[in-house]
Formats: structure tokens, sequence, C-alpha cells
């Protein structure tokens, strides 16, 4: 739930020094807000993620340029509503196998923090039915198993001895049904089947 | 398939995504002709306020005044907006709510009835206190919030 607002620079004045400044608005209260650190900026970003940390709530932002002696009107944004509208990060996901099982487990991603120390929150607790979607390659059969799962780990049991397998998964939350970017793919080969090498 | 579990009432037959869906194409629309920002009718202290055991009568009174006052009320200006398929979607799938909403109404409910109906005279005196267009065009563009809460007790 990072929240950035950004804006494009105003048509027609290329080589002007423009500077901006930004405020925000808690949908249900009373007053516009400032932000200290976006205030005269020249930049066309500005971070209210910490102003916007509470995700149950709904807020406008405004933009305002300001040029020599001339100001713009506010530029400002719709109602934006963090729980429905934010992106979610992919899952991490650890691998352990054997001859010819899998297992994988998810764990997933964590809110946007202010600071390192700061407690994390887990998506998971956010969105109680968020769910995964997991993507298998078999990269000797060329086929690819999908499968969208709730829990945070599962076991694959009929996989090929001494085959190498690449997954990748996705993280899907509800409302306006948002699915992450896939986590990095990561390949593992099943272990060459004992009883075979015994012979 | 899923189903609403609002404390002791179930309700099946309703995806909740297509009402999602249905007022996320008309969300912007009506939510820009919110121009009174400094109120919310659902404010989360009220939501947050409504137990488990209370859910069920809380929703049926809630849903019952949207039906019967703002989709009512605010009908005509669909077709001005050109947003009514969206609009009969939530109003249909409301309707089929409320028909399947069976809440218990035992002696022993009563403190928790009357508990979730303060809930709903909260919403419901924020509403009166607006000048009547824009507290419906407030109500529809709170909806977001409305099956945000709903999706909670959606399993």
């Amino acid at each position: 739930m990072k929240n950035v607002l950004q804006w494009n620079p105003p048509e027609g004045l290329t080589g002007v020094e423009v500077i901006y400044t930004v405020q925000y608005f808690i949908y249900g209260e009373k007053k516009w807000l400032g932000k200290p650190e976006c205030k005269n900026i020249s930049r066309t970003y500005c971070d209210l993620s910490p102003e916007t940390s509470d995700y149950e709530h709904q807020y406008y932002a405004k933009v305002m340029a300001i040029w020599k002696t001339n100001c713009s009107k506010w530029a400002e944004t719709g109602r934006f509503y963090p729980y429905l509208e934010t992106q979610i990060g992919p899952p991490a996901v650890a691998l352990t196998i054997d001859e010819t099982s899998m297992s994988i487990v998810l764990t997933a991603p964590e809110k946007w923090k202010r600071n390192p120390e700061e407690r994390s929150i887990s998506m998971q607790q956010i969105y109680p039915t968020l769910k995964y979607n997991v993507s298998v390659y078999n990269t000797k059969t060329n086929r690819t198993w999908l499968q969208c799962v709730t829990n945070h780990s599962l076991v694959l049991p009929w996989l090929e001895p001494d085959t190498l397998y690449c997954i990748r998964v996705q993280a899907l939350i509800p409302g306006p049904p948002r699915l992450s970017p896939p986590s990095e793919k990561q390949c593992v080969t099943t272990l060459k089947d004992q009883t075979s090498a015994m012979k | 398939g899923q189903e609403f579990r609002f404390g002791h009432c179930r309700v099946q037959g309703v995806e909740l995504q297509k009402l999602r869906k249905a007022f996320w194409t008309v969300k912007d629309t009506v939510q820009a002709q919110d121009h009174n920002t400094s109120v919310r009718l659902l404010r989360k202290e009220i939501l947050q306020n409504v137990s488990d055991a209370e859910s069920c009568y809380f929703i049926r009174s809630l849903l019952k005044f949207y039906l019967k006052t703002v989709f009512k009320n605010y009908y005509n200006k669909t077709t001005e907006l050109q947003i009514l398929r969206s609009f009969s979607t939530l109003t249909n799938n409301f309707i089929v709510i409320i028909s399947k909403l069976q809440p218990s109404e035992e002696n022993e409910m009563f403190s928790i009835i009357e508990s979730a109906h303060r809930q709903f005279l909260h919403f419901q005196g924020a509403f009166k206190q607006l000048d009547t267009d824009a507290a419906l065009t407030k109500a529809i563009g709170e909806m977001d919030i409305l099956l945000t809460w709903m999706e909670k007790y959606y399993q």
C-alpha cells in the first residue's frame, strides 16, 4: 500500500521553472491537509503512503503548479480507496523437493510500512480471502500445471524423478480482482529415482 | 460456491464479484457528483461497531433503506448518467439478499437487534442531515464501502 501521487507538468511551460504544492483530504473529515515534504517542490510526484496508510479510509489529493508570479487551479484526484485500489506484490516462495514430490510454502507480501522497526502486517491479514495462482512448468514435457489455492502450503506428490521444474506464483486479492506480478521464477530438479540408481 | 454468513443468517446464490463489477463501472461517475466530501455516511466506527451477531439485522435494515429510499429516488438519475444497467444489477441483487435474510426474532435477540438498529440509525441520521439529492448521491457513492464491509461476511 505504497501510495504515490504523480502528475504531468503543465503544458506550454517547457524551460520555465515550475514548482508544485500538494494537499490531501480524508473523505468524511473537514479540512485539506498539507505535507511539508511536498510543498514548493520541483519533482512531479509525492509519496503520500504515510498519510494514506489507513486503508479503510478514502482519500483525495490535489496539486497546484506555481511559476513566476502565476499559480494554476488545483488539479484533484477522484476518491481513492486504498483497500480496493492498491496493487499487491508477489508472495515469497519456499520449495523443498525429493524424487517425486515438491512442497511449496507461500508467504504473502507485507503491507508498506514507514520504517523497518514498525510492526509488519501481512496482506493476508488485510485480505483474508487472498488466493495464490501457482504455476509449475515441467521442462521435459513442456507442460504447465496451474492451480488457484487459498492455503499457503501445498505438496505436489506426482512429479517425475530427475526432472527440472520451474515455479512461479501470483497473489490474487478480491474487490476488483487484482493479480500481483509473478514471483521470481525458481527452478529445481527432482532427485534421481534411487531404486533404479541401485540396480 | 461462496455465501454470505451474516451472523446466523446465510445467503447463497449471490455473486459478490458481480456487484463489485457493477459498482466499479459507475464509481467515478457517481463519486464525482458528490461535492460534500466532508461527510461520510458509512463511517468506519459505525461499521466497526457492528458485531457478527448484529450483522444480519444491520445489513437487513441497510439494504432495505437502500432499496426503499436510495435506489427508488435515485432511479431517474441513473438514466441521466447512463448507469442503469449497473444500477439494476445492484438493485436486483439487494432484493435477493433481503429475501434470503432470515434473522431470528426471538426475545433473547432483543438487545442485539436494538444495538444493530442503533448503528443503522447513525447512518440514517447522517443521511437525513443532508439535502436529499446530495444524500442520495453520497449513499450510492459509498457502495464500495458497503460492499467491502459485506465482503468480510462472504465465505
